[in-house]
């Protein structure tokens, strides 16, 4: 997509890819953090790692296990739990273990029999090896996702706001929320491949936590927060390739410096010392 | 046919072996005004959250704006207000006072379906209704917890709702305050919406006959229609009443009888 303005096709690939997981993950990240859903980003994350760790160890594509374990995450978060009523904290407690215990006891095992040299890829993503194929799949999820907010722009302020206030006032909640999660996990078993399994977290909440410090009204949180993790994104990028870094990681650290910055600057702590 | 019927219902929330309300009967027709009040734990905000179905009836029928409770919660909801009691708004949430009381048009709209400019409009009325016009463009978690009580009856009023549950909604009030809004109630009951508010502050209740239904521990003790101004003394007699012959019960429990003062206690020195 990018080729006529950029010349090598693994540079082209690795800002593509950048480009559409910023996207993808910083819009869901605006909903995820102002619904206090972090950790189900954070669990939802290492399902997918612990899917492609599956993926790997059975030889199959790492990409179709991890889709296929998140989508059994999100379930059970959603719909499964909702209804053998267990409290989310337990829920997603017990995930979270369930997918580091799947994830590293695959790795070490694999070590174990010699076949865990790319599994560092797992865990940090392998932007520069990025297929066609996978770039496609990114700007798919990508167009899903902005999809999903246009259409269901009101029922998504209203819970952003307050669930139990939407809920009260005769909305749909619960069908919202469900796909919102199939979205997540689906967003982040895509994006595993590009910053890995621990650093996506860093994609999912920051983007939106920088452009909150800023924005005052929702639809600037939806377009700031995109913006700033594209230009981040992009910079890493180029500073990865031109001095020869490992790029998802020094993407993550970038994103947790902006948002240090974007603390110190936000006129929202300022307290005025004016009189009059 | 009354607007909200309750036969005999029993609920309680998930997990909890124990019911919260017990084999409540209550009838409340259009054009009522009615008070719940009580002790704390009375079960007045769950009785709230039954008539709308956001907490499950396990046993007994309810009927809400002609829809079962249980098997239609959804529909109930999108006819009926509710003004929560407890809400906390950070200073980082990013809606204005207009979009939140927009809102309170969603839940009639249905999915995938804009705001069209009569609920805009809807939107308007209640803003100006409630008097925070001034307040239109501010984002809510900047309000003071006045003004935020105000917004979520802004945002109940432009549902324009057949029934409207309050919870509490003058406890952030200076009386001025809770008089203005009690004109609207008031307006509201004229106009055949009737008010079911659960409220330990009666001072500027309108001068009508209110439905005043008390409860304790889940179960309804007294249930009349009487001057706004008895309100507070029925209240507080039944739960005076029911409190002192709760702690007789218990002196009797440990053996003691009234009047019976130990030797040596500080009375009998």
């Amino acid at each position: 997509m990018l080729e006529p303005l950029i010349q090598n096709n693994v540079v082209c690939h690795a800002v593509e890819a950048m480009v559409f997981a910023s996207i993808t993950c910083s819009i869901l990240g605006v909903i995820i953090s102002r619904m206090n859903l972090s950790s189900i980003g954070f669990t939802m994350s290492h399902a997918a790692f612990a899917g492609a760790s599956i993926g790997m160890f059975l030889e199959t594509s790492t990409q179709i296990a991890a889709i296929a374990f998140s989508m059994g995450v999100a379930a059970l978060i959603g719909p499964v739990s909702d209804k053998a009523k267990m409290a989310a904290d337990a829920t997603l407690g017990v995930l979270f273990a369930l997918s580091m215990a799947v994830a590293i006891f695959l790795i070490s095992y694999m070590q174990y029999l010699g076949r865990g040299l790319s599994a560092g890829s797992l865990l940090f993503g392998d932007v520069v090896s990025l297929y066609r194929e996978e770039i496609y799949a990114l700007a798919a999820i990508s167009l899903l996702s902005v999809l999903f907010v246009l259409f269901f722009y009101k029922e998504i302020c209203a819970i952003m706001f307050n669930m139990k206030i939407a809920l009260a006032s005769g909305m749909r909640v619960k069908v919202v929320y469900y796909i919102l999660l199939f979205i997540i996990a689906l967003s982040v078993a895509l994006c595993l491949n590009i910053v890995g399994g621990l650093l996506i977290f860093v994609w999912l909440v920051t983007p939106a936590s920088i452009a909150s410090q800023f924005c005052n009204n929702i639809k600037s949180l939806f377009i700031a927060a995109p913006l700033v993790s594209l230009l981040v994104s992009a910079f890493g990028v180029w500073a990865g390739f031109e001095y020869t870094l490992p790029i998802a990681p020094l993407v993550a650290l970038l994103l947790t410096g902006t948002f240090g910055l974007a603390v110190l600057m936000s006129s929202k702590r300022k307290v005025t010392t004016r009189m009059h | 046919m009354s607007i909200i019927e309750l036969e005999g219902i029993y609920t309680a929330y998930e997990g909890d072996d124990k019911p919260i309300i017990k084999d409540l009967t209550l009838h409340i027709d259009r054009s009522e005004y009615v008070v719940i009040g009580g002790p704390n734990s009375a079960g007045k905000t769950t009785l709230l959250e039954s008539i709308n179905g956001l907490v499950k009836i396990t046993h007994g029928r309810a009927t809400v704006c002609g829809f079962d409770v249980g098997k239609s919660g959804h529909e109930v909801r999108k006819k009926v207000g509710y003004v929560v009691q407890n809400f906390y708004f950070d200073p980082f949430t990013p809606f204005t006072t207009e979009q939140v009381v927009i809102m309170g048009r969603y839940g009639r709209l249905g999915l995938l379906k804009r705001p069209s400019e009569a609920d805009y409009e809807a939107a308007s009325k209640a803003i100006r209704l409630v008097g925070i016009e001034d307040l239109a463009q501010k984002t809510i978690g900047t309000l003071s917890g006045g003004q935020q009580q105000k917004v979520m009856i802004a945002h109940n009023l432009a549902k324009e709702p057949e029934v409207l549950l309050l919870d509490e909604p003058f406890s952030n009030l200076d009386f001025s305050a809770r008089e203005f809004l009690q004109g609207i109630l008031q307006d509201l009951v004229k106009r055949g919406t009737p008010i079911v508010m659960v409220s330990h502050a009666f001072d500027g209740l309108p001068d009508i006959r209110i439905h005043l239904v008390v409860m304790n521990e889940g179960r309804i003790t007294k249930d009349l229609v009487c001057p706004a101004e008895s309100v507070e003394e029925i209240i507080r007699e039944t739960s005076f009443s029911k409190r002192n012959s709760e702690s007789a019960a218990k002196r009797r429990s440990h053996g003691i009888r009234s009047g019976f003062i130990a030797p040596g206690s500080a009375r009998s020195r």
